[in-house]
């Protein structure tokens, strides 16, 4: 149940073109993500047929006649059957920020717009191979969640809620990436992928339900950044408003030590989210608004 | 400080107002308010700037206009500038009741102590004259602004006789002539430790001088407790106590202050603020001016705190 309509924001630009090429590259580099360092880490959805021989065996009682291999039982002359490798799909949950802070950018395109293209790639890369992907929004009133669903559906699923845009001006809950996360750790069973696609802005208390996630799964927190949030420009006199708290501030922006006292503080906040991501080890990517962002998590993530 | 105009300080309910539409228009939405992200920081980033600078320019032409205000109702302070054309007489007793030496170190010198520093404190355009009385007025000196003359017959007395107030207080009045009705503006300083004992009424004398519009400024010198050594060897002292109540009808009926002294320091403090009063008057000068140069420094500051801080000129 969600209480929040979304819109997509007035300057929202698209994500922008989705090479096939690139994503291409990037599935090396995902598939290197999720591979633990042991085999058999990550169960398979179920014993099936596979593509791939595991081993020839003789036949027992109990074995589905039909895995009989005719060419072995001949050679050796006592029924043999052939065992497949079972698929090892992959579920890949989706944790994307819909908050209004999103609907901010200065450079190339929104936030929310980065966000999106992100989101659209890993659901790409997930639906292959046999694999779901899941989506949980958070940001805008009860987090919206999709169960994990494979191939086409998903995909359109995913695009679908993707395309409604963000959460409106003046809804704050610092505690929703905090919720979404948990969230995410009920609903995911199967070790998989979780993608956290996030500013990492005016959250709270997300590091605990992050830390528990990471027992069991394979982590990416994408954060996404925009230049102007780290610097601000010398132009006079600014009155300010946030769009989630309705917060309003006016500054002179022609006082070149208020700028450097921002800049100071915004380079120890990021520093500060990068660190604890660090010390959680996950994986991360920061993208920003003003530069092609899939070229940038392709090279972050290789 | 007085003003021509008090009614005009009514304009000064502006300053409240203009605060408290300040203090609204700050609270209410701006028409270009930008969305912006990283409020938090930022505020912590402005937080550890002074914060006053951002209220220079409107405190300042708030100033501006009190002090505007207070400009528009011509505010005019008080002065005391020395008096041109004034007389003085210092009506001094030196009756026998001076040689008490209950103010140190007698009534009479400390008298002429106190009457010289009197003397120079008044400005030089001041004509100053003297009368010295015991059991009649026997040294007196008409008004002149050579000051020396009256000085010397302050610093000629000796303390013998008795105290004829009325006679000296009268003879004061004709040097300062009372009687014509155009004599320039004149006070008189009476200095006497008892009651008067010779001579007419001095209260009468008092009447004449509120007439003649000369006021009688008294200093009774003396502690109830002064004693003469009596001549004869084997009488006891002479107790000659001052007669305040005298003294301050004297200068209450003319119109004037009445002063105690019981030391020499009270009468030199006395005689020094008399002499500052007695040869300035108060006059009035309108200080317009000074704030309308005052508001327009402060509006000027006030644009340029705001084209500094904001770059615009409002």
């Amino acid at each position: 149940v969600t209480d929040t309509l979304l819109a997509p924001p007035l300057a929202r630009q698209g994500p922008g073109p989705l090479a096939p090429s690139l994503i291409e590259a990037l599935d090396l580099a995902v598939g290197r993500l999720v591979t633990r360092t042991l085999p058999g880490d990550r169960r398979a959805a179920g014993v099936g047929l596979g593509t791939e021989l595991a081993q020839l065996r003789p036949y027992e009682a109990g074995d589905d006649v039909r895995h009989l291999d005719a060419a072995a039982s001949a050679r050796t002359g006592s029924p043999h059957v052939r065992l497949h490798v079972p698929e090892r799909a992959l579920t890949t949950w989706i944790v994307v920020d819909l908050s209004p802070s999103m609907a901010f950018g200065t450079a190339r395109r929104l936030k929310a717009d980065v966000a999106e293209g992100a989101a659209l790639v890993f659901a790409r890369l997930a639906v292959r191979r046999a694999g779901s992907v899941g989506l949980i929004a958070f940001g805008a009133g009860a987090p919206r969640v999709l169960p994990p669903r494979g191939s086409k559906p998903g995909m359109v699923a995913v695009r679908r809620m993707l395309a409604q845009g963000v959460a409106p001006d003046g809804r704050h809950d610092p505690e929703a990436l905090a919720d979404a996360l948990g969230r995410a750790g009920r609903l995911a069973g199967q070790p998989g992928l979780v993608v956290v696609i996030s500013d990492f802005r005016d959250h709270r208390s997300w590091e605990r339900p992050l830390g528990s996630l990471r027992v069991r799964h394979s982590l990416l927190a994408v954060e996404i950044v925009d230049p102007r949030e780290s610097q601000l420009p010398a132009v006079g006199h600014l009155a300010l408003v946030d769009p989630e708290t309705g917060a309003r501030l006016e500054v002179n922006t022609a006082k070149r030590g208020l700028r450097e006292r921002f800049a100071e503080l915004e380079h120890r906040r990021r520093l500060a989210v990068a660190g604890e991501l660090r010390r959680l080890r996950v994986h991360h990517t920061a993208l920003s608004t003003d530069e092609e962002w899939l070229v940038e998590l392709g090279r972050q993530l290789r | 400080m007085s003003f021509a105009a008090p009614l005009w300080l009514l304009a000064l309910a502006v300053v409240p107002a203009a605060i408290l539409a300040y203090v609204l228009a700050r609270r209410r939405p701006k028409r270009y308010e930008i969305r912006f992200t990283a409020i938090s920081t930022l505020r912590e980033a402005v937080a550890e700037a002074p914060s006053w600078t951002r209220h220079l320019p409107a405190a300042l032409a708030l100033g501006a206009v009190a002090v505007l205000a207070v400009a528009l109702a011509r505010p005019h302070v008080t002065y005391r500038a020395p008096v041109g054309e004034a007389s003085l007489m210092l009506v001094t007793d030196h009756s026998g009741s001076m040689a008490a030496t209950d103010v140190a170190p007698s009534r009479l010198a400390a008298a002429v102590a106190a009457a010289n520093t009197f003397i120079n404190q008044l400005p030089g355009s001041v004509r100053l004259g003297a009368v010295g009385f015991s059991s009649s007025p026997d040294q007196a000196q008409g008004p002149v602004t050579n000051h020396a003359a009256a000085r010397a017959v302050i610093n000629t007395q000796s303390a013998n006789g008795g105290t004829d107030t009325g006679d000296a207080l009268a003879l004061a009045l004709q040097l300062l002539q009372g009687a014509n009705p155009k004599h320039p503006p004149a006070a008189i300083v009476l200095l006497s430790d008892g009651a008067a004992n010779a001579g007419p009424d001095p209260v009468s004398v008092s009447r004449q001088a509120a007439r003649d519009r000369i006021p009688i400024y008294t200093v009774a010198l003396g502690t109830p407790g002064g004693v003469l050594p009596n001549p004869d060897p084997f009488g006891a002292p002479q107790p000659v106590p001052p007669d305040p109540q005298l003294m301050a009808q004297i200068a209450q009926v003319s119109g004037a202050r009445a002063f105690n002294a019981q030391s020499a320091d009270q009468l030199s403090s006395i005689y020094k603020r008399l002499g500052s009063q007695l040869g300035s008057v108060a006059r009035k000068r309108e200080i317009t001016s000074v704030f309308v140069i005052a508001g327009l420094v402060l509006l000027v500051g006030a644009a340029a705190a705001s084209v500094r801080s904001s770059g615009r000129f409002p």
